[in-house]
């Protein structure tokens, strides 16, 4: 009894741990940029203690009064659409000179946070405050005193909004091509890679040829071969291609005119190539297997009616291996969407072109400050990779196993 | 009867030719024609813009659209081209043999079957060969290179060499390196288990290694960022005021927990030394989803009747865990700790995120960009350095490769009986 308990309760422990950064993530997102600068984001859920900064009355406002009654929370909420403050008044900072009591007839400075009903001097008048914000400033003469900003210090209720979507997505440029950046990289580079490793797998399973063994176990050896150690020459290699493309586009068009000879280096094209040699170890190893194991019945039976390996190929063989070619496609679409190193090192270096997860790191940097952007970009790029693995999890699995578990 | 190699190398050629001209002309041609596609976006996006009253500049609007204008051609273009290779090559070859032998069929049919596997697995092997073969074998001789071209191996001087550039950074890279290599596959591989056999035992089991799964989806940046809620420091004071009024605003939790105050600001990752264990974390919070999967079904698949044995013999839950069914699942456990040390050599994206300049944090992958980025001072040969650190990189998965293709070879003659 007590180990099924204590089961329930590690497994639940660890659960929380895991789901936790993803509370924080989305928590993050949803505040306001003071919020979520000025305070961890598991204070978001209770009443907490915050500071805000509100004007007495608008400047340039200089009716002469007697008596000003206001409300701090309508002051505060006066230019807001969204994240208004509401909550209870706890206390005011007080910043000014008082009678000094050690030393007679002089003054000295002094801050203090004045509570709830207490009067305090501001600008000459008496100002009392309540905690639901309504707020009495009484002179003894009529007088029109300039506008006073007041930092004050607010029990404030959970607020949340979209607002940090809103701005990553409209007012700022990055994200939103970020986003179409990493899908004309992510969707060619999963799409060519398989289909060309889906030919090559059913060569190497269902056709002779001379030295297919040898040869598929140098192209599966070549799957833990560090990508790394490939950039440099392949970079010197996409420069020398367009050198070459750049004065082929110099002598076949007017481009000297306008300046615009020069064909990038480091392309989407070249993202997609490189993407596609890449993934082609793992893709061919997987479908490969997948391949032989359908049942040779059917191949020799094909062959008898007559059928050529393309007509196999396309009729047969590739309907039949539809779960295969979905666990693969999941593995290259969240691999390239996830790459980081090889976009930096082969992609496009435009501001505008980069995809999603060099545009974070980016903004790890830019948005310091700016959390709530942060995560909420961040949230953006994890959205599309989570739902496609969510709703394709089974063929993710069944790839996953296909590559550790069996082999085969 | 005339030799039918002639007509195969013929008909390859002429295959390999048409490919290599048709390919490229096709693209630029489609590039070419379908450019107006981008205004027409642009066009609808000023449409759009104009029709919804959206507030930010039309400017942007177009800009946006255009681009989306360029990605749906682009994708339909480069998925095209790769669909025309199969569908000429083939056509090709089977129309040359029906051309070159007009009256037997079965000539015809032994030229198409000798040329067609190299149609299917050509292109694989020409970009593996391009990509990854030699480039590799490129990095190798760049690495014993000066950059004028004459041999050197000043290049690995760092190996040995006090007063060489990147000593002191290869020096941290192997300890931080042997560091993940030992923790990050150890945690990974012990949660896994655990999590897989205490999911398999409860009902909402499925619901735990779901949520425990979905961070493999996600970037390692991405992870970055989230775990950056978690171990971050201060906050910034809201304003002058509340200075000395509040102690401290701590943004991270896990610094919150700590009671960390203003004094001791700095995120819990960017700690001298101890900050490695944070970043370490990250990953393994992100692979331990794959291990557990992956150790799940094989705990799945451990025969019901070693189990009943053991339960008669009155094994307790330990001895069950640790005598029965870890044994044979012990395979698995190999498997799974080859891949995660292939992944933890080439981890780059964590701690560049987080702490790209600091040598305390270096791995391999990250000496190379810092190489790469901040040593230019250090002179004209920084592309053979990097090329020379590639090659350390490369020497720590070696052990591993050899094991992964001794594995698979020895998979290939299980499946052959």
């Amino acid at each position: 009894m007590i180990s099924r308990t204590l089961k329930h309760v590690v497994l639940a422990l660890i659960v929380f741990i895991w789901v936790v950064p993803f509370v924080a993530l989305v928590t993050t997102s949803l505040r306001s940029d003071v919020a979520s600068k000025t305070s961890g984001f598991w204070t978001a859920f209770t009443p907490t203690e915050l500071g805000h900064r509100f004007g007495t009355h608008d400047k340039g406002d200089d009716t002469a009064f007697l008596v000003m009654k206001g409300n701090i929370f309508e002051r505060l909420n006066k230019d807001k659409d969204s994240y208004k403050v509401d909550g209870s008044i706890k206390s005011i900072m007080f910043k000014g000179r008082v009678p000094d009591p050690e030393n007679e007839g002089k003054t000295k400075l002094i801050r203090k946070l004045v509570p709830v009903n207490e009067a305090m001097d501001v600008r000459g008048g008496e100002f009392i405050f309540q905690s639901n914000g309504d707020f009495v400033w009484t002179f003894e003469a009529e007088t029109a005193p300039k506008p006073k900003n007041l930092d004050v210090f607010i029990d404030q209720d959970p607020v949340f909004g979209l607002d940090a979507y809103a701005e990553v997505l409209f007012a700022n440029k990055n994200v939103p091509n970020a986003l179409i950046s990493s899908f004309i990289v992510t969707i060619p580079a999963t799409i060519i890679p398989i289909t060309i490793a889906a030919f090559a797998a059913y060569a190497f399973a269902w056709m002779s040829f001379p030295g297919r063994d040898w040869l598929f176990v140098i192209v599966v050896s070549l799957m833990v071969v560090p990508t790394q150690l490939a950039f440099l020459p392949v970079l010197q290699g996409f420069s020398g291609v367009a050198s070459w493309a750049t004065s082929l586009n110099a002598m076949l068009t007017d481009c000297e005119s306008t300046q615009t000879c020069q064909v990038a280096s480091k392309s989407f094209a070249s993202l997609w190539v490189t993407h596609t040699a890449f993934g082609l170890p793992l893709a061919i190893y997987l479908l490969r297997n997948y391949i032989v194991g359908l049942p040779r019945e059917l191949l020799e039976s094909a062959r008898i009616d007559g059928a050529n390996h393309l007509q196999i190929f396309t009729r047969l063989i590739v309907p039949l291996s539809v779960p295969a070619l979905a666990s693969f496609s999941i593995f290259q679409f969240l691999w390239v969407w996830n790459d980081l190193i090889v976009a930096l090192y082969i992609g496009p270096s435009d501001a505008s072109d980069l995809v999603f997860p060099i545009r974070l790191q980016k903004q790890l940097g830019t948005f310091k400050d700016q959390l709530h952007l942060l995560n909420a970009s961040a949230v953006i790029s994890i959205i599309v990779p989570v739902i496609v693995f969510l709703s394709m999890q089974k063929y993710f699995i069944r790839g996953l196993l296909a590559g550790s578990v069996k082999g085969g | 009867m005339r030799s039918i190699k002639p007509i195969i190398a013929s008909n390859s050629l002429a295959i390999v030719l048409t490919i290599v001209l048709l390919l490229p002309i096709t693209a630029i041609v489609a590039y070419i024609i379908t450019s107006p596609l981008d205004g027409l976006m642009a066009k609808f996006g000023t449409w759009l813009h104009e029709s919804r009253d959206w507030e930010f500049s039309v400017f942007d609007t177009q800009e946006r659209f255009a681009k989306i204008g360029f990605a749906i051609r682009s994708i339909f273009i480069a998925v095209g081209i790769s669909f025309l290779y199969f569908g000429v090559s083939n056509w090709l070859n089977m129309g040359l043999a029906r051309v070159s032998s007009k009256n037997s069929e079965g000539r015809q049919s032994t030229i198409v079957e000798a040329i067609q596997p190299w149609i299917f697995v050509g292109p694989a092997l020409v970009l593996l060969f391009l990509f990854l073969l030699v480039p590799a074998l490129s990095t190798l001789s760049l690495s014993f290179q000066e950059a004028d071209g004459a041999r050197t191996s000043r290049n690995y001087a760092f190996l040995w060499d006090p007063a060489a550039l990147g000593y002191e950074q290869f020096r941290y890279a192997m300890r931080n390196s042997l560091m993940w290599l030992i923790l990050v596959p150890t945690a990974c591989i012990s949660l896994g288990l655990l999590i897989a056999v205490l999911a398999d035992s409860v009902k909402w089991g499925i619901i735990a290694k779901t949520l425990i799964f979905v961070p493999l989806a996600i970037s390692f940046v991405g992870a970055a960022v989230i775990w950056r809620n978690i171990f971050a420091g201060g906050g910034i004071q809201p304003q002058e005021a509340i200075n000395g009024v509040t102690p401290s605003y701590q943004i991270g939790l896990l610094k919150s927990l700590l009671g960390h105050t203003a004094a001791y600001n700095e995120p819990l990752y960017s700690l001298q030394f101890w900050g490695n264990f944070f970043l370490m974390w990250i990953l393994v919070w992100v692979q331990t989803g794959f291990a557990m999967v992956i150790f799940s079904a094989a705990l799945r698949g451990v025969p019901e009747d070693t189990i009943e044995a053991a339960t008669i013999d009155g094994a307790n839950p330990f001895q069950m865990f640790f005598r029965i069914k870890l044994p044979q699942i012990y395979s698995t456990v190999l498997v799974v700790w080859t891949t995660l040390v292939i992944l933890v050599l080439k981890v780059f994206d964590i701690p560049y995120a987080l702490s790209a300049n600091d040598d305390d944090k270096l791995l391999l992958a990250t000496m190379m960009e810092n190489a790469r980025n901040n040593w230019s001072v250090g002179g004209d040969n920084v592309d053979n350095l990097f090329a020379a650190i590639a090659v350390m990189l490369m020497l720590t998965v070696v052990p591993n490769m050899i094991f992964n293709a001794w594995r698979i070879r020895r998979e290939q003659k299980d499946m052959g009986h």
